[in-house]
């Protein structure tokens, strides 16, 4: 892990909304190919961290190096044509649509054609569509989800969901993948599965991954390395097994939690 | 029974105008979430547009290329002025600016265009189709068998372009959710000016028709209220439940009245003529009752 690059790379970031702080000059860096996990109590800024990542809040201060170039401000729709893609904590699919064309979605920034294109569904359009089906195929089978394929997803159970929504996210191909608590909610069997499903994306295709979560066991086993927030700063920083023996990091979260 | 027929195939036409109208809604409304209050004005905008550019000594086909781009011309400042401001704002509000929109509209085109009631001529006669009315002696026009085609090509081409295509699955992932769709990199303002437009050419399309029938004036903008049953009926989220719905409230209207009256003055007496005009909001209003989402709405089923 020594000698991978860096993908992404916040320096001093800091966000408020009106007087209240949010983030407090946060650093922290994002190696390719590992799993980062963020984790601290509620209200810490877990969720705001990852928002300033995919550009739904832009922080007032700070600096952010994506792919080792200075990003500037932007927005999520363009984060997303940068190969960033999340999950939300609580579960943001398209509720009327099918699993199918949920996951479609998620190869909207790998499609070029354009709306008269489509309209016509004309050649070239129909192309792309045929071969971004296969795609799609590979994530649906690989996350197992065959059997719901044409299933509106509001009919779905909540672990399938999260399910989707993370097909969803792959769909995209991301370089960094976002997850947002992908285990809330969910029952021992559930978790098992997507524990198996993160790690597998991680080692077989290589995705960068950024975890909030906050089931301690999950965190600790698959995690690389973990950043601890509280109340908008950053207490922690490095492996499991050390922060596991931070005081401070035992008293803010680890302590009161376990 | 030949009468019944008749009045069942007019019914069915005049239903299919209605769901012209009701198709502007249901594309803006799937695809934002919004009920576009400004949709019958658009129409009598589009039509208004038509007459105004032949007035001013255009051939009948560049009035109508006129007439879209004007159109497109709304969708776009629509979006740039109106909506883009509102991002991430409860539907009400975008609501709320509709309403305003349609006003603006009833306002704007008429002093670029004037007010004067004018007819458009499509060039397609509105009388019946002779070896028709020879072999069954069922009197079906010729502008109505017209206008009906153009309408059910218009709504399956739609109904395809929302369901198999990039730009529809786009479209309703947007109505659903803004955030998500934006993390995706769906571009939501291009998506919304892109459905305003389309708004627009039905708009069109719409006003050529209506105004091919009952001339250009501004009851048009009014002709949106008709659409209003069709919605309840149809689902506002389905283009081919525009259809169907259009298709029911317009037979059921004829053969209300028709056949009601005579009912209702052997049990009270008077003149219950007129029922056609209200017949279809009584319809719909206990349709609701049973059917808050419509025959294809989508249901939404939220898990607690």
């Amino acid at each position: 892990m020594s000698e991978a690059n860096t993908i992404l790379r916040l320096e001093n970031i800091s966000l408020a909304f009106g007087g209240v702080k949010a983030l407090t000059n946060i650093s922290f860096d994002v190696k390719e190919h590992e799993i980062r996990s963020i984790i601290g109590p509620n209200g810490a800024g877990k969720s705001s961290m990852l928002n300033v990542i995919n550009g739904v809040y832009h922080p007032q201060e700070g600096t952010i190096y994506f792919q080792d170039k200075v990003r500037h401000k932007m927005d999520p729709t363009q984060a997303a044509r940068q190969g960033i893609a999340r999950t939300f904590q609580n579960i943001a699919l398209f509720k009327g649509m099918t699993v199918l064309d949920n996951i479609m979605t998620g190869r909207n920034t790998h499609m070029t054609s354009n709306f008269l294109m489509n309209a016509l569904w004309w050649g070239p359009a129909r192309n792309e569509e045929m071969k971004n089906r296969k795609k799609i195929e590979e994530v649906i089978d690989f996350l197992e989800i065959q059997h719901i394929r044409k299933t509106p997803v509001g009919k779905l159970s909540y672990g399938l969901q999260k399910r989707v929504e993370l097909a969803r996210a792959l769909a995209a191909e991301p370089s960094l993948l976002l997850l947002d608590e992908p285990m809330a909610g969910m029952n021992v069997e559930e978790k098992q599965d997507m524990c198996r499903f993160i790690l597998e994306v991680n080692q077989q295709y290589g995705v960068t991954i950024i975890l909030i979560e906050h089931d301690m066991g999950v965190v600790m086993d698959i995690s690389d390395r973990v950043v601890v927030l509280d109340y908008g700063k950053k207490i922690g920083d490095g492996l499991p097994a050390d922060l596991m023996k931070n005081p401070d990091v035992i008293s803010a979260y680890l302590g009161t939690n376990h | 029974m030949q009468f019944f027929i008749e009045i069942v195939i007019s019914g069915i036409f005049s239903g299919l105008m209605y769901a012209l109208v009701a198709l502007g809604f249901v594309l803006i409304f799937k695809a934002s979430g919004v009920f576009n209050f400004a949709q019958g004005a658009m129409v009598y905008c589009a039509a208004l547009a038509v007459v105004g550019l032949i007035d001013f000594g255009l051939p009948m086909w560049l009035a109508v290329i006129g007439s879209f781009l004007f159109m497109v011309l709304i969708a776009i400042s629509t979006e740039k002025f109106v909506l883009s401001k509102l991002v991430n704002q409860p539907p009400i509000t975008l609501f709320m600016a509709t309403i305003g929109l349609s006003f603006f509209l009833d306002g704007f085109a008429p002093i670029i265009f004037g007010t004067d009631v004018r007819p458009i001529e499509l060039g397609i006669v509105d009388e019946p189709i002779l070896s028709i009315m020879d072999s069954t002696g069922i009197g079906i026009s010729k502008f109505d068998l017209t206008a009906s085609g153009v309408i059910i090509l218009l709504v399956v081409v739609l109904a395809l372009l929302f369901q198999y295509t990039k730009i529809g699955r786009a479209l309703r992932a947007v109505a659903d959710d803004h955030q998500a769709a934006l993390s995706l990199g769906i571009p939501l303002k291009n998506i919304w000016t892109i459905v305003w437009c389309i708004a627009g050419f039905v708009a069109l399309i719409a006003g050529l028709l209506w105004g091919s029938r009952n001339g250009v004036q501004f009851a048009l903008s009014l002709t949106a209220l008709k659409a209003l049953p069709v919605l309840i009926l149809g689902g506002f989220t389905s283009v081919p439940g525009a259809i169907v719905g259009g298709i029911i409230i317009g037979v059921s209207e004829k053969l209300a009245e028709i056949y009601i009256p005579p009912v209702l003055q052997d049990f009270f007496g008077g003149n219950f003529g007129g029922i056609e005009s209200w017949f279809s909001y009584v319809f719909a209003l206990m349709f609701l009752l049973f059917r808050p989402e419509g025959l294809f709405g989508e249901k939404h089923i939220d898990r607690v």
